[in-house]
């Protein structure tokens, strides 16, 4: 076959069906840099629960949690019947009322199926619940009195009346056969003295008998499920084969093989050939005893030899297995989706080469869907041969397997009787009222009950339960009292808006009232490529949605001689442990060290797991020796007018440094009132035994550790000419007010200062005075952190607390070192006053900006947005997916997770590349829609997602909630179906504690909002 | 009593205790909170890794190196005794201690690791199975002891395998794991019959030639070198599934499937070694049979490079590992072959177990800190980090490196060969002489033919949920 051009038609249409399926993988880069993204942004432009329902089926995941935590959340409360009852009306506006079979209102009917579990299961599990149980002899629990009640009594009136057989007024012929049949069983002659209990029976035998042939030939409403595209998924339906299986067995090593970074000590050969080369050469070798793959070898000779590209192999494969090119849209992504997370990574190198070390060349994905229709070519003529003994061409196969197909599954008749039977319990519909129902109106019925389904039950359930957190916070944010700050701070603080330096702030605010806080887009504006004095290679510091331009390193403070020193020793050291790793690997190597020395590993082994502090503490001394840096600078500043990371070239300009303190400053409102002493934190997170690291550290980094960020704010902002820069543009920072930088690791609760040695005498007692304010709030924040550890026991005193965190960091058993983000649920925009002493659980993203200042509605708050809105959307987002189905959308638990080619995770030796967040970090999540609460008023905020259209499209589609608070008085209006409405409080007064330990002690779970301090 | 007989006693209850109390409780569905059972299995290993040491002390200070306990006569006719007895001698002292060591601190780190998982019980029943199994394994007198052990390690190890049981890959390497398993049980078994057929008796001592004058492996055999390589190949056929050696390999990274702490104590350091202690144990066979002696070297020295090549191709840092810790334990064999002539090696092949052991359950254990460890490496060197260079990859020419490649990532088509060659051939040999024997018995009853096989020839369904749509 002649090779395709660019322009052919075929080459058009395949390429957009790679590039539609390109979209559906998952978009998970390299997992040492974790970004946060919203898992279905393929479907970002649908609306959200239309979204979750296709992605639900695009990849075969849960949209939703399971209904039974819904409905265990209706037990203990945190779903009330009213929210079910505000959201099915909400949801059926003017249907609400519609009589379904003039039996019960819509609404009525929905409830009841909310309210109320209704059994159902394979047509012989029903027959034997009902046969076995009590189920035809009790009326169900649920049921209440006054239903059950009406229910008996009117059947005892209906039997009497009408359906008596013996010399009753309507005699025999009026009686149908079946009543006999069903009465049979109880001694009809005394039917005057029968009792309660037989009554009862009589009732649900009726009921059942009732039921069952009520819905007797209603059709069937739920379409058939979709006939697959895939040969394979046909074929697996047909003969309980999967050739995925041996296909993916292949894949994955070659995948893996293919974009290792560094675990194989022998790479992959002509790996720079690309995908399809590389494979064909490889393949083509003789070996494997396997017959598909033996007649595999001259397929791939002969592509090779004849140079074919492997578009024009993918449009030859296409046309042997019989696809058409109007189905190749859905037959390309239904392939790739097979083994998505390799797809998904293999995408992503392919387009950010520079996050590895070896980068693959463009056009690997379309390679890897060649190599795999090879493949399933193969293995299907060999399947379909030996299973169905089907030797034609592979063009008509899923014509014949079609044929072969199983019919589907229908609902039975039991299965749709034993719903209705289950409701007319409830609901207390009597048997004599469902008799008389006509056909129409038993269709209508069935019709009604299965609109309703699972899925749908699921989405009003968690529209119910979203609503229940909204209306509790928003209640909070409306009564809660404000607290002005200090009018003169001892000390302030900026961190990031992270939901996790949340009780750091109100621990820092409680122990010393006069500090100040703020919260700020954690990389604090100063977007970077860093390097740090001891790092390898320079890393990215700031939201992935922007590219740094300036390059910035760290540089040691000591004379040249000793630099030289350390780094020979540091390299030494390093050497010698990786040729020791190297060489456990080798045969030779490998005996003299395991037999010579081996037994020596017996001590790390049980120190590490026994002593992990001990272990610790003796790693960090071996660190120190080869790291220990006395004093280092950041170098900030170049001359030279190109950027690099070039030597001449690192650094910002006089004048782009001034942007960037002015810009963050006025972000976060601090442009009077400066303290003498002001801290920027940024955040990062270390443990051990730990792929997923990087999703703990901090999203405005990029999945880095961000305290380089803050010292570079820090630095700036001490600069004198960039001060007097800024005095030229109004925001006038006094003489005596010193910036220091620092970073709050948020595993083990430590807070690192940076230059605190540069800090003149004079502002020695305010930093003595702030670092022990700091270390306070850390133990108190380790001890509110540790309440959700259910190893930590709740009777921790603080500095226990402390301990404890501090363990969990160094411990490489613990596969819990923090729980991240599992917590957030809220943002808030606006001033700290207005969320001040109020206790928000850790829950809350913080962002400070005041809408107080000039100009701010329009650019500033725009800015904060365009950063706050996206990362903090892709936090919530992933981790709403991770809990909803752990495994599908997650990836599962962390326990057989097993580092693959430097890049990700697959459980056990051979599986796909798994995606999304471990089970670990999402178990305690409640999966709610972030709802961000904005200090400003409805027209502003109207105003801004006109201009950005991002920020809209995630509002309007209901990816996130959203909410403005007035900045003059406590008013809330909330955005719903595209307009702002008034939120009236549902409370009239919030809880109080005197201090949060007062609020949270003793409790593991989540806790209301509260009023915090002493009134 | 003497103490040393005391201490072995404790050895040996210790772990059955521990057994008995998570196994019973989970049985009864009443499963010991987190904390009880974390406590128990602090509390077991530590008693009996006190005892062994016990045990070395009084070996020690009474300078006896055959220690006897337990040796219980259950059936004797004449012909036929079956006998339950334990030895503490060089080879086993060391291995109790490894086994209680290893799986002490691989339970410790398990209690925080399996924390809030479900199934964190059935986990540590089946690390206290496990460890039953190794200590009586290791300490077997007697074939049948060494069989019960060798049997509890097996089901063990399978179970654990296939521990994620929702999810169907593990169950199917569990499956995988369990028919290896079952063979080399076989290989065992046989032994076992040959030996009685041979001695009247299962005994070690009376086979081997170990006795408190002839501590092993000091022992000379009584067997003739035909009956010695008999048993002896049986026993290698047992070593070899037991220990992944070829044609077997293919388990090993199939076994990555449990959860961390179970891959590093069972694949990396315990299990995968028993078939060598098997081997260490018939050490005086192998002297009495130099044939034998070979296969043993053979068989070693093909495994340790086939593990080296499929390993330096692995991407995963788990089946790297595994591969590694194959290749060690092909050179471990070796010697133990080359001990036939001299004997020193067998020392060696001990230490170098013990070492490699210790090497590789710290490597496990540290496997997901991998991307950590890297980094800090990076950071000292400066640089990224660079791959070893492969000298011999350079000295094979050109053509034949890129089929070495495929057949180290292929891993030698072990698993393949077995499959199409045994695996598929036995099978259908097996539904055709169940075709066969319903049709005698359709003639013999005179009923009509073809009536359904017993066995549906449509392969089960082990696949992975098909997609559901909705």
């Amino acid at each position: 076959m002649k090779n395709l051009t660019a322009t052919d038609r075929p080459s058009r249409l395949l390429r957009h069906a790679i590039d539609q399926a390109a979209h559906l993988l998952p978009a998970q880069g390299p997992i040492t840099v974790f970004i946060h993204h919203n898992t279905l942004h393929a479907f970002e432009d649908m609306p959200f629960d239309q979204a979750v329902r296709h992605g639900a089926m695009v990849f075969g995941c849960e949209p939703y949690l399971p209904e039974r935590a819904y409905r265990d959340a209706v037990t203990t409360g945190r779903i009330r019947p009213d929210d079910l009852l505000a959201v099915l009306e909400d949801d059926l506006g003017l249907k609400a009322i519609d009589g379904i079979a003039r039996l019960v209102s819509r609404i009525d009917l929905r409830l009841a199926m909310l309210q109320y579990p209704l059994r159902t299961g394979p047509t012989e599990e029903l027959l034997w619940f009902v046969a076995m149980t009590d189920a035809l002899r009790r009326v169900r629990e649920v049921a209440s009195v006054a239903a059950k009640q009406k229910l008996i009594a009117e059947t005892r009136r209906w039997v009497m009346r009408d359906l008596r057989g013996r010399d009753g007024a309507n005699g025999e012929a009026a009686r149908p056969a079946w009543v006999a049949e069903l009465l049979e069983p109880f001694d009809e002659s005394e039917i005057e003295s029968w009792d309660a209990n037989t009554w009862e029976a009589v009732t649900l035998e009726l009921l059942w008998g009732i039921c069952r042939d009520g819905v007797r030939g209603v059709p069937e409403f739920t379409p058939p499920p979709p006939i697959p595209v895939r040969h394979r998924d046909l074929l697996l339906q047909v003969t309980g084969t999967d050739i995925d299986l041996q296909v993916n067995a292949i894949l994955i090593r070659f995948c893996a093989a293919f974009v290792d970074q560094g675990i194989a000590h022998w790479p992959l050969p002509n790996r720079e050939n690309g995908f399809f080369q590389a494979f064909a050469s490889l393949y083509r070798k003789p070996g494997s005893p396997e017959r598909w793959l033996r007649r595999l070898r001259p397929e791939l000779a002969r592509l090779q030899d004849s140079r074919t590209s492997a578009l024009a192999s993918i449009v030859e494969s296409l046309a042997v297995l019989g696809v058409p090119d109007t189905e190749w849209d859905g037959f390309v992504s239904e392939t790739l989706l097979a083994l998505r997370g390799w797809g998904g990574i293999i995408q992503q190198i392919e387009t950010r080469g520079d996050r590895v070390a070896h980068p693959i060349p463009a056009g690997s994905l379309t390679e890897l869907l060649a190599v795999r229709l090879l493949l399933e070519r193969f293995a299907l003529a060999q399947t379909a041969e030996e299973s169905l003994g089907y030797t034609g061409p592979l063009a008509s196969l899923r014509d014949e397997l079609q044929r072969r197909l199983p019919p589907p599954t229908r609902t039975s008749e039991e299965q749709r009787a034993f719903v209705v039977f289950q409701l007319a319990q409830v609901l207390g519909w009597p048997p004599d009222q469902l008799h008389r129902r006509t056909a129409g109106q038993w269709s209508e019925l069935v019709r009604e009950i299965d609109e309703f389904n699972g899925i749908e039950r699921r989405r009003v359930l968690h529209a119910a339960y979203e609503k229940r957190f909204r209306e509790q916070a928003l209640d909070a944010l409306a009564l809660h009292a404000r607290q002005p700050a200090p009018a003169s701070p001892r000390f302030q603080v900026i961190t990031c808006l992270d939901d996790r330096e949340e009780s750091f702030r109100r621990h820092l605010e409680e122990a010393t009232p006069d500090c100040e806080t703020f919260g700020a887009a954690g990389f604090f504006g100063v977007a970077m490529y860093f390097r740090g004095v001891a790092d390898a290679h320079f890393v990215a510091l700031c939201p992935i949605t922007i590219r740094p331009r300036h390059y910035v390193e760290e540089q040691a403070e000591e004379p040249r001689e000793e630099t030289r020193r350390r780094r020979k020793a540091r390299w030494a050291l390093g050497t010698a442990f990786h040729l020791v790793d190297v060489g456990t690997r080798g045969i030779l190597t490998g005996a003299l060290l395991t037999a010579g020395l081996g037994v020596l590993a017996s001590i790390p082994l049980i120190v590490r797991t026994l002593f992990p502090r001990l272990a610790a503490r003796i790693g960090a001394r071996l660190v120190r020796l080869i790291h220990s840096l006395p004093r280092t600078r950041l170098r900030l500043e170049r001359n030279e007018p190109d950027i690099g990371p070039q030597s001449a070239k690192i650094g910002y300009t006089l004048d782009e440094m001034t942007d960037i303190a002015e810009q963050q400053l006025r972000d976060i409102g601090l442009t009077r009132n400066f303290a003498r002493l002001v801290f920027v934190i940024g955040h990062g997170s270390r443990s051990m035994n730990n792929p997923h690291e990087s999703a703990y550290d901090c999203g405005a980094c990029g999945g880095s550790v961000g305290g380089a960020n803050a010292r570079a704010l820090a630095q700036i902002l001490n600069d004198p000419r960039v001060r007097a820069g800024l005095a030229q543009r109004r925001l006038v920072i006094p003489g005596d007010t010193q910036f220091l930088g620092g970073l709050h690791n948020t595993c083990n609760e430590y807070v690192k200062v940076f230059n605190e040695d540069r800090l003149p005498d004079t502002h020695r007692d305010d930093f003595e005075y702030a670092h022990h304010a700091i270390e306070w709030a850390l133990c108190r924040n380790s001890h509110e952190r540790a309440r959700r550890f259910e190893s930590a026991p709740l009777t921790l005193t603080f500095a226990g607390a402390r301990e404890h965190v501090n363990n969990r960091a160094e411990d490489l058993a613990q596969v819990r070192p923090e729980l991240g983000h599992a917590t957030n649920a809220v943002c808030v925009i606006g001033r700290r006053e207005r969320t001040r002493g109020l206790f928000l659980d850790r829950r809350a993203f913080l962002v400070s900006y005041d809408p107080t200042q000039p100009d701010a509605g329009q650019t500033i708050l725009a800015r904060i947005l365009a950063a706050a809105v996206p990362v903090c959307a892709g936090i919530n987002l992933e981790y709403y997916f991770g809990r909803v189905d752990p495994t599908g959308w997650g990836c599962g638990t962390k326990l057989p997770h097993n580092i693959t080619s430097l890049v990700g995770v697959m459980d056990g030796a051979a599986s796909d590349l798994r995606t999304g967040l471990p089970w670990q970090m999402v178990e305690i999540h409640e999966p709610v829609r972030l709802l961000f609460v904005v200090e400003t008023t409805p027209e502003t905020m109207m105003g801004l997602m006109a201009r950005d259209e991002g920020i809209a499209r995630l509002v309007h589609k209901g990816w996130v909630q959203l909410a403005v608070l007035d900045p003059h008085s406590s008013r809330i209006e909330l955005f719903e179906h595209g307009h702002f409405f008034p939120y009236r409080p549902l409370a009239d007064r919030l809880p109080a504690a005197g201090s949060s330990v007062d609020w949270y002690r003793g409790w593991r779970d989540y806790l209301e909002f509260a009023e915090i301090g002493e009134r | 009593m003497e103490p040393a007989t005391i201490f072995g006693l404790i050895v040996l209850l210790a772990p059955i205790l521990l057994m008995a109390v998570l196994g019973t409780s989970s049985l009864m569905e009443r499963p010991l909170s987190e904390r009880a059972a974390s406590r128990l299995v602090r509390l077991l290993t530590t008693v009996g890794l006190l005892a062994s040491l016990g045990v070395l002390a009084m070996m020690l200070v009474e300078g006896t190196r055959h220690v006897t306990v337990l040796s219980v006569e259950w059936i004797g006719v004449p012909y036929y005794h079956f006998l339950v007895k334990f030895v503490f001698d060089r080879l086993s002292v060391p291995l109790v201690i490894l086994t209680f060591i290893l799986c002490g601190t691989i339970g410790l780190f398990a209690t925080r690791y399996m924390h809030r998982e479900r199934g964190y019980n059935r986990f540590f029943t089946l690390l206290a199975v496990f460890m039953l199994g190794m200590v009586l394994a290791c300490l077997a007198g007697t074939v049948e002891t060494l069989f019960l052990g060798w049997e509890l390690v097996g089901l063990s190890s399978a179970l654990l395998v296939a521990f994620f049981q929702e999810r169907p890959a593990p169950v199917r390497n569990g499956l995988h794991v369990w028919v290896v398993y079952r063979v080399s049980d076989a290989a065992l078994l046989l032994a076992a019959v040959v030996m009685h057929h041979m001695l009247g008796q299962g005994d070690f001592g009376r086979l081997l030639g170990n006795d408190p004058a002839h501590p092993w492996p000091e022992g000379s055999t009584l067997a003739t070198p035909t009956q010695a390589l008999v048993v002896g190949l049986l026993l290698v056929l047992a070593a070899a599934g037991k220990s992944a050696l070829v044609p077997f390999s293919g388990w090993l990274p199939r076994a990555m499937e449990g959860p961390t702490p179970s891959s590093a104590v069972f694949y990396g350091a315990l299990s995968v070694h028993l078939g060598a202690v098997l081997l260490l144990r018939m050490s005086s066979l192998l002297v009495a049979a130099p044939a034998l002696a070979g296969v043993v070297v053979a068989l070693g020295l093909i495994t340790a490079v086939q593990a080296y090549l499929a390993g330096s191709v692995q991407t995963d840092i788990k089946s790297a590992l595994s591969f590694a810790s194959l290749a060690q334990v092909g050179l471990i064999v070796a010697e133990i072959g080359l001990g036939g002539w001299i004997p020193f090696l067998w020392y060696v092949a001990l230490a170098h177990l013990l070492g490699h052991a210790c090497v590789r359950t710290l490597q496990f254990i540290r496997a997901p800190t991998l991307l950590q460890d890297y980094r800090h490496l990076e950071d000292a060197i400066g640089g990224r980090l660079q791959r070893p260079r492969i000298r011999w990859v350079q000295l094979v020419p050109g053509r034949f490196r890129v089929w070495l490649y495929l057949f180290a990532l292929e891993r030698g088509y072990l698993d393949t060969i077995l499959m199409v060659f045994v695996v598929t051939p036995f099978v259908r040999l097996f539904r055709w002489l169940d075709r066969i024997e319903r049709r005698w018995a359709d003639f013999l009853a005179g009923r009509r033919l073809g009536s359904p096989p017993l066995v549906s020839t449509k392969t089960e369904r082990t696949t992975e949920p098909a997609r559901t749509y909705r």
